[in-house]
């Protein structure tokens, strides 16, 4: 019995050496004792997208930290003191955590049924999801006012459920990317076949999902996490047409008084966003088993 | 350690009849498989056994108590998938774990069971690997070894070992039956492979178009098939046209002999049947026809000669008696042969053979019921779907 084992393991793990070795050989070939070298047009296309990203960036660094004359953190510093701004920035993430949570609650599971029991109704659960491509917020911000503002019988915003509004509002905006980040990762894995060898070990549909689903579409839900709070921090419209003080509309507003305050506030939201954006990455990364797991699904 | 019982199961998929009133009881600490080519409704059946289809009629027993309606997660069976079906996300350690956390065993005893089965399976080794860092043969020893973990009531394996190279298959095959018959589990093995199925179950179920062709021991099923379907599905077969003289008496005519043979019963006199004979039945006499009284004999050229180890399988062009016989094999079959290895050399490729068809182990079936040409997918160059054992 072991004697198959090893000739198994040896036969699979030579393999990716054999290959290695080829590839090697192929490189050396190619630049003979060089480096890598870029084409021109690569490193030409690089350059202008560098530079067509960057070049705001460095802007409104200039432009915020300085008087005019000096550099100067005051703005920052001015902008980080004012109550607009933690009021609209502890909104926002409230918010944009609320809507990532309710995604992830609605969406996974009934991918998962849809996937698992009901695969007909899955060109009709697309065509829901990819809604808000079709409708602009701007439509969908219009229609909430007339049948939730001020103005109608319903007056959700002037009560104290206007954050179901305007999260309800976002919930929907995040769920084309939501439904497919989640959707894919169940479509790589057999969900049909893990599912049933879980029932056949005695698990339930709820054990089944939280205990052999979930963990291996982890990488798919993270990444519909990310899309989503990014998606609901960034929104403007819906909150600045519907009249929330999130942190979107707060910066346009300080840009109109105090400028410099406001990008300095910018360059403090994109760092946010990217500390948010890394650190969820690093927890996808370090979970255990998906470690793993995900070198496996990528290889 | 359960007795299953499948009474008049059957199931379609819409228009498709996927199986007909399947009736089976499994004993006690039974391995049966099922086996029939694909689409025969074998893996549905053992989908219904399972819980994962319901039937449109039947029931399902386990020991007495009706499960037909339970959920899977309920009937206490465990189960080994084609693919493996291993938790991408959990170690092989934890794999087997599954089934004892979701019984709530206490941490003590599933952790003894599970070194217990590693160790039986010879997976100790590696107990901390995912699935994606273990090969074919490691990855279904851990589903085995899973399935076994919860000591199901019954056992399903479908197709078990397709998924896993031929040297694997073979060892693991026997390391299922040693193990099966160690726990005494009740178990169903689902398979196209008839080598599989004859080699290491208890009894055999062939199944054809949804329904059960016949339940036999796998020496009664090779040996002394009760129906023609299976004596052409199991192992290489011969299919010699003979002409019906007397059915009433069994007495049958080829080329300038005649014998009586059993079976006749059914057919009309004038009319071809096909009698078969395995290769290996056939007995040859020397290059020339011999004047054998009693027998039906056949010569021809030997065209290939195919070393198969122990025996060497000879497919020889017949050469016919006389001309326009309509019981002479037609132009593009051959008929197989199958010599011990060590004589292979008497008779080269070129070589005149004749042979004696023993009509003791024959069987006589109506020619109506072969489809088109008989013999010649398996005794011309192999070509089709004729499985030689």
């Amino acid at each position: 019995m072991s004697g198959t084992s090893i000739t198994g393991e040896a036969t699979e793990e030579t393999l990716p050496a054999v290959v290695a070795g080829a590839e090697a050989r192929r490189s050396a070939r190619k630049r003979p004792g060089r480096g890598p070298r870029m084409p021109v047009w690569a490193a030409v296309t690089l350059l202008m997208a560098a530079v067509y990203f960057l070049l705001p960036l460095y802007g409104t660094a200039v432009f915020g930290f300085s008087t005019g004359k000096h550099f100067t953190l005051q703005p920052l510093f001015d902008g980080l003191a004012d109550e607009g701004f933690q009021a609209s920035l502890q909104l926002s993430l409230t918010y944009s955590i609320v809507t990532t949570i309710l995604a992830l609650l609605v969406v996974a599971p009934t991918a998962y049924l849809v996937e698992l029991r009901f695969p007909r109704l899955r060109t009709a659960i697309e065509f829901v999801t990819i809604l808000p491509f079709v409708i602009p917020p701007i439509i969908l911000a219009v229609g909430l006012e007339t049948v939730f503002g001020i103005n109608s019988p319903i007056n959700l915003i002037a009560s104290s459920w206007a954050p179901v509004l305007l999260i309800g509002g976002y919930f929907v905006l995040t769920l084309p990317f939501v439904f497919r980040a989640i959707d894919n990762a169940l479509r790589a894995v057999d969900v049909r076949m893990l599912s049933e060898a879980s029932a056949s070990l005695g698990a339930g549909p709820v054990r089944t999902f939280l205990r052999v689903i979930v963990p291996s579409i982890s990488l798919g839900l993270v990444s519909a996490a990310l899309l989503a709070f990014t998606t609901a921090m960034g929104e403007f419209t819906l909150a600045a047409l519907l009249g929330y003080a999130t942190f979107p509309v707060y910066l346009l507003n300080v840009n109109g008084y105090e400028p410099r305050m406001g990008e300095g506030l910018v360059l403090v939201s994109f760092v946010i966003t990217w500390a948010g954006v890394i650190a969820l990455a690093a927890v996808a990364r370090k979970a255990p088993g998906t470690l793993a797991f995900s070198r496996g699904a990528l290889m | 350690m359960s007795r299953l019982a499948l009474g008049g199961i059957s199931k379609r998929f819409g228009e498709q009849v996927a199986v007909r009133d399947f009736n089976l009881t499994v004993e006690d600490g039974e391995l049966v498989s099922f086996l029939g080519p694909s689409g025969c409704g074998k893996t549905t059946t053992l989908r219904i056994t399972a819980g994962f289809e319901s039937p449109d009629m039947g029931s399902i027993v386990l020991d007495g108590v009706d499960v037909t309606d339970l959920p899977p997660n309920r009937r206490g069976m465990g189960m080994v998938f084609q693919g493996y079906a291993l938790f991408p996300n959990m170690t092989a350690a934890e794999n087997v774990d599954f089934g004892l956390s979701v019984r709530k065993r206490p941490a003590a005893e599933r952790k003894a069971r599970i070194a217990e089965l590693l160790e039986l399976f010879g997976l100790a080794h590696v107990a901390g690997s995912y699935p994606h860092q273990m090969s074919g043969g490691q990855q279904q020893r851990v589903a085995l070894a899973r399935a076994v973990a919860i000591q199901p009531g019954v056992l399903l394996l479908d197709e078990p070992l397709s998924a896993v190279d031929a040297k694997v298959r073979e060892e693991l095959r026997t390391e299922i039956r040693r193990m099966q018959v160690q726990m005494g589990i009740t178990t169903i093995l689902v398979t196209h492979d008839q080598s599989e199925a004859l080699s290491i179950s208890d009894r055999v179920v062939v199944m054809n178009r949804g329904a059960i062709e016949e339940v036999g021991t796998p020496a009664q099923i090779y040996a002394e098939p009760r129906s023609a379907f299976t004596a052409r599905f199991i192992g290489a077969m011969n299919e010699i046209p003979v002409r019906i003289v007397s059915a009433a008496h069994g007495l049958v005519e080829r080329g300038e002999r005649r014998v009586t043979v059993a079976g006749a019963t059914g057919l009309a006199d004038g009319e071809l049947a096909l009698l078969l004979v395995r290769p290996e039945s056939l007995e040859p006499l020397g290059p020339t026809s011999g004047t054998l009284n009693g027998d039906l004999t056949m010569a021809g050229q030997v065209e290939v000669q195919t070393f198969l180890g122990a025996t060497t399988r000879l497919l020889v062009r017949e050469v016919p008696t006389r001309a326009g016989d309509p019981t002479a094999l037609p132009p593009t079959q051959r008929f197989a042969v199958d010599i011990p290895s060590a004589n292979a050399g008497r008779w080269p490729t070129g070589s005149n053979l004749s042979v004696k068809i023993p009509v003791g182990v024959s069987r006589l079936i109506a020619d109506r019921s072969a489809p088109g040409g008989v013999l010649s997918s398996s005794a011309t160059s192999g070509g089709k779907a004729k499985p030689y054992a």
